[in-house]
């Protein structure tokens, strides 16, 4: 019985979270868009389309909703803007070309200085303490009087 | 009054300039008299300033429009508050701002440390008056706060709608509180580095200072969050937008110094490296000044009159050639102790916080700047908005996030694999738990979701191993101490070790802020719909109707138009939301201004997006989760922010117990 409960615990559960990703499907593929691209108004406002409050971004929603359904796809609806206005109203760099190392250097960034840590770590190492000199842990005679002797000398440190 | 304000400005500058040069003359010749002739200067430089300041300010208080400044960002229907804000609202009166509170910071450090630091005072005075000679160029020369109008208009021009709002009189002070108080450790590094007093004494000089102006940059970070998200009406709170990237850099660096300095304290290790973070922090203020007010760089925040682009480059030029070149110069100075025992230790953890830090602060900066290479490279203009900066600064991030529950209980010196087990054994459990029951509740559709989901795995981990340091430290005072009870216990503990777990509370504050930013970007649904009086919408489980729409004339200048929401759970009413929109007399674009509903769960973000004559109303819903995570976090940050700076005279007593000691282990090796 508890087994059959069990069960039916979680196919509700299952049930309740495919529920929520279909009804934020339409919402979900318009939200692609609007965080694809940047808002057009004249003001030159900045702003990534979903982040948008102006009267041109509701215009251009309304403009994009409609492309939606008439069957364009979210690719061929954010093609059509770039050709319209150029690159510049994506809100990301494309991941190709140049515009590749927008993406790329950060993390290259990150590799070489992890390859220098690791390289200036390793130096000094060799000139710190050898590897197999005792810290006592393994040793100790237990592990609460270890800790009561650490919290004893803190307290001392503290009190003193 | 006006000629007052705009005459000290003058004297001040003159008076910086000898200040400056009379410190480095005295120092240089060994003259006493000029010594004490150039410490009046801060205090003289400070009291011109104030002058010039309260006769700008006294210029808004009195509609003053013969100032053009005056006429550009008030008006005579602009509330007191307002006007007092709208000080800082522009260009001017912003470079203004910021050299009153230079030189305020300049006048206690003078008075803190006249008596007891010598050696390094008269430079670290000296630097602090390059920089104020700087503005004071800019405000005399370049951008005058007080450059008049001919035949003065009958009204002002009135401050921007969006800038109306009460955050505008807390964000921005304290921005710039961070934001400048930065120049303070930076002068102290100069000056160790021109003086060539390098030992540790400038850094517990600046430690404090640090800490204190990455408490206001964090805390203005969050403000701007705050008001974006009750003001811009998008449902949001971060856009990524360059002027944050460039509040968000300097604090990134400042986070890692604030751990790395922590290595040369215990270890007398990595100077060149500290020495370097310091520099970089106030180099990454100027930069975003430079993005700020150069009009290079498409913001939201970008003043009207950017350009002053050119001197903050050569400014910034300035500052990076004489920090290099000093560095460099006295590498043999700084030279370190720079011994590891294990690469499993907490100084290893902490080198790899660094680089996670500095990661995420190279990508931000990276993708600040990335349109204008493109534009030289390609001589195409392209965006770097919120996707980029997700993508690339998310799983940094995470391991970031990884980090502060893992640096703080890993052993100093060498952990070894018992220590290892002992002390993450529990936190790995409860991270595990968290994973398999969130599991089958939350979505894992796409990449932002799967992130988000580690997120929580990662919060509960680290949430488990700080309270671990908590509940370990009582149970133990509470053993040693008789009849001590547990809060009470808890208490001591924290206030005899401030600065550890100060530093522990402050990650609590991250955790929280880490979980709300997940919970908030994944999670969050909304919907829009065109109602009519007492028609409703409905979103998962409320039901929001649309009850009436008042026209109130506020100001002779101002109307608003307010909506009345109710909101229901479940047929019970649990609010009525008002949100507004806002008209200004010549004034393009509506104001928003939102209702929210905040609680531990999620927020009822409300928008009037539009109306009709017919009374009618288009209403747009968000319903963000754990949204107030976010600003609790903040409150948390601050608390323990608090508690580490609170002065510890028992934290003095071990310093010098260490120093006592470390001179004693490494005299040999000095020598």
């Amino acid at each position: 019985m508890k087994t059959h409960q069990g069960i039916l615990a979680i196919l509700l559960a299952l049930a309740l979270v495919a529920g929520l990703a279909s009804s934020a499907g339409a919402a979900a593929v318009l939200a692609d868009i609007e965080n694809a691209l940047m808002c057009k108004c004249d003001d030159k406002c900045g702003k990534v389309l979903i982040n948008c409050t102006c009267s041109t971004a509701d215009k251009t929603r309304a403009e994009y909703t409609k492309m939606l359904d008439s069957g364009l796809t979210v690719d061929q609806i954010i093609n059509m803007q770039v050709d319209k206005y150029g690159e510049t109203v994506l809100s990301s760099p494309t991941k190709s070309g140049f515009n590749l190392t927008a993406w790329a250097m950060p993390f290259v960034a990150l590799l070489a200085g992890g390859f220098g840590i690791s390289k200036i770590m390793e130096s000094w190492k060799r000139k710190g303490a050898p590897e197999d000199q005792d810290t006592g842990d393994e040793e100790a005679p237990s592990k609460s009087a270890k800790y009561s002797s650490r919290i004893q000398e803190e307290l001392d440190k503290i009190e003193s | 009054m006006n000629d007052i304000g705009e005459f000290t400005l003058l004297i001040a500058l003159a008076v910086a300039l000898y200040g400056c040069a009379a410190y480095v003359m005295a120092v240089r010749g060994n003259r006493i008299d000029l010594y004490l002739s150039a410490d009046k200067t801060p205090v003289i430089v400070w009291v011109c300033v104030v002058i010039s300041s309260a006769a700008l300010w006294r210029g808004f208080i009195t509609n003053d429009f013969s100032l053009q400044y005056v006429w550009a960002y008030s008006n005579k229907e602009l509330d007191t508050f307002y006007k007092l804000a709208s000080f800082w609202g522009g260009q001017k009166g912003s470079l203004l701002f910021w050299t009153l509170i230079l030189t305020t910071y300049m006048n206690v450090v003078y008075f803190q440390n006249r008596k007891k630091n010598i050696r390094l005072m008269p430079y670290a005075m000296a630097v602090m008056l390059v920089i104020i000679i700087f503005f004071l160029l800019l405000l005399n020369f370049s951008t005058n706060p007080f450059e008049r109008i001919p035949l003065p208009p009958e009204d002002g021009r009135g401050l921007n709608p969006l800038l109306q709002n009460y955050w505008m009189v807390i964000h921005p002070p304290t921005l710039y509180l961070g934001y400048v108080g930065f120049t303070v450790p930076f002068a102290f590094a100069m000056a160790a580095l021109i003086s060539k007093n390098l030992d540790d004494g400038w850094i517990r000089l600046t430690k404090k200072w640090t800490l204190l102006a990455w408490f206001f940059l964090c805390m203005g970070n969050l403000f701007g969050a705050s008001w974006a998200y009750v003001e811009l009406g998008w449902g949001g709170y971060w856009a990524w937008d360059p002027v944050e990237n460039a509040a968000f850099m300097p604090l990134l660096v400042a986070t890692a110094f604030l751990h790395s300095i922590q290595i040369q304290e215990k270890k007398d290790m990595m100077k060149v490296w500290n020495m370097s973070l310091v520099l970089l922090t106030f180099v990454m203020t100027i930069f975003g000044t430079f993005i700020t007010r150069s009009g290079l760089i498409q913001s939201v925040h970008t003043f009207d009159e950017a350009t002053l682009g050119y001197y903050f480059l050569a400014f910034l030029a300035a500052i990076v050639i004489v920090c290099v070149y000093l560095i460099l110069t006295r590498l043999p100075l700084l030279k370190s102790k720079n011994e590891l025992d294990s690469l499993l230790s907490r100084e290893a953890s902490f080198l790899i916080n660094n680089l996670m830090l500095l990661g995420i602060g190279f990508a931000t900066f990276w993708g600040t700047i990335f349109p204008i290479i493109s534009e030289a490279v390609r001589g195409v203009k392209i965006t770097v908005g919120p996707p980029f900066y997700n993508q690339v600064n998310v799983p940094i991030g995470l391991v970031l996030l990884a980090l502060i529950g893992i640096g703080p209980v890993i052993a100093w010196r060498r952990a070894t694999w018992v220590n290892l087990k002992k002390n993450f054994q529990i936190p790995v459990i409860i991270g595990l738990v968290t994973a398999a029951v969130l599991f089958p509740i939350v979505p894992l559709g796409g990449r932002s979701e799967i992130f988000t989901y580690v997120t929580f795995i990662l919060c509960a981990f680290v949430m488990a191993s700080i309270l671990r340091e908590f509940l370990n430290g009582t149970r133990a005072r509470m053993s040693l101490e008789e009849g001590g009870n547990f809060f009470g216990e808890l208490g001591i503990l924290t206030w005899r070790n401030k600065r550890r777990y100060g530093g522990y509370i402050v990650h609590i504050g991250m955790v929280l802020i880490f979980a709300g930013i997940a919970g908030s970007q994944s999670y969050s649904i909304h919907d829009q719909k065109h109602l009519k009086i007492g028609e409703s919408l409905k979103l998962r489980d409320y039901t929001l109707t649309y009850e009436k729409l008042t026209v109130v004339e506020a100001t002779s200048v101002k109307t608003r138009v307010i909506a009345q929401i109710g909101v229901y759970k479940n047929n019970k009413r649990v609010w009525t939301g008002r949100p507004e929109k806002e008209f200004y007399k010549g004034q393009n674009q509506p104001v928003t201004e939102v209702d929210v509903r905040s609680t531990i769960v999620e927020d009822i973000y409300i928008i009037l997006a539009d109306f009709s004559e017919d009374e009618s109303a288009t209403i747009k819903v968000y319903l963000n989760p754990m949204v107030s995570w976010l600003w609790t976090g903040g409150w948390v940050i601050a608390f323990g922010t608090m508690i580490c700076m609170w002065p510890d005279r028992l934290e003095q007593r071990r310093r010098l117990d260490r120093m006592k000691k470390q001179e004693a282990i490494f005299a040999p090796a000095q020598e």
